[in-house]
């Protein structure tokens, strides 16, 4: 069950960088981490959804999470695969760190938009990480967001 | 009759450095660019004009830079529901050609959502 909720985390996590910020994904969600080939991008898609590439017979959406909060765009060629019932996503990564048991508060980083899909503060040694509903990011995203 | 995960016949566009497909059925004729025709540029938030026209069966007109035709048997990978409704609605799927991945649009409604686009930009 990869869904999140507002309560202290004992799960295992995937802890990947995208720019200067940390994230975490559950570990069960977390499909693979891979280089991805030159993207196609799609007419009319936001500037945070940097574009599609084919694997294993599935087009995947690949989602810079450093644009999706506002920030500047990482530039990594590589991401991580979030594999979900109604499909898969690719993160990218430009820092993968590894499967953490992270601890911490869930609750929601920010009261609308992506912050929503956001959760925490857990701290993974020194860093402060941002735990992803990947549930609730992928529905955030199917919106337009 | 095909398959609906498939088409055959299909119009492959340059639009700078991005790629767009419509199935070639859906496409009434080609023509050169006119200043009545809005550019697939703006999809991808460029403002560049066009080299062919792409007009629809209502006489709605696309303009791209570049067209090559396929005629071959394609099978339409489906989109995800992160992409789906990008494009107004229009993205049908994606078709693998020339070795690489090109979405593939509804020609009318593509139209459509660029005109909307156009609004918004007046």
């Amino acid at each position: 069950m990869a869904a999140l909720e507002s309560e202290t985390t004992r799960q295992s996590y995937l802890v990947f960088a995208c720019g200067s910020s940390w994230y975490a994904v559950p570990a069960e969600a977390a499909a693979e981490v891979v280089t991805f080939p030159e993207l196609t991008r799609v007419p009319g898609s936001p500037p945070h959804l940097l574009g599609v590439f084919a694997h294993r017979g599935e087009v995947i959406p690949v989602v810079d999470m450093s644009l999706l909060v506002g920030g500047v765009t990482a530039g990594s060629r590589r991401a991580v695969l979030v594999r979900l019932s109604r499909g898969t996503l690719a993160l990218t990564a430009s820092n993968v760190a590894g499967v953490s048991a992270l601890m911490g508060p869930l609750e929601p980083l920010g009261p609308s938009g992506v912050h929503v899909h956001l959760r925490g503060p857990v701290k993974s040694g020194s860093r402060d990480v941002a735990v992803i509903d990947p549930e609730g990011l992928f529905d955030h995203l199917s919106q337009g967001g | 009759m095909l398959p609906a995960g498939r088409v055959e016949g299909t119009l492959l566009c340059h639009v700078g450095p991005h790629r767009i497909a419509f199935e070639a059925g859906e496409v009434a004729s080609i023509a050169g660019p006119d200043t009545s025709m809005v550019s697939a540029h703006r999809a991808f938030q460029g403002a560049g004009g066009a080299q062919r026209v792409l007009v629809t069966a209502t006489g709605g007109t696309v303009g791209v830079d570049g067209l090559e035709i396929d005629s071959e048997v394609l099978s339409v990978l489906p989109p995800s529901p992160v992409v789906a409704g990008a494009s107004g609605g229009s993205l049908r799927g994606f078709v693998i050609t020339r070795g690489v991945l090109w979405p593939l649009l509804r020609l009318e409604s593509f139209q459509r959502y660029l005109l909307g686009l156009a609004g918004e930009g007046a």
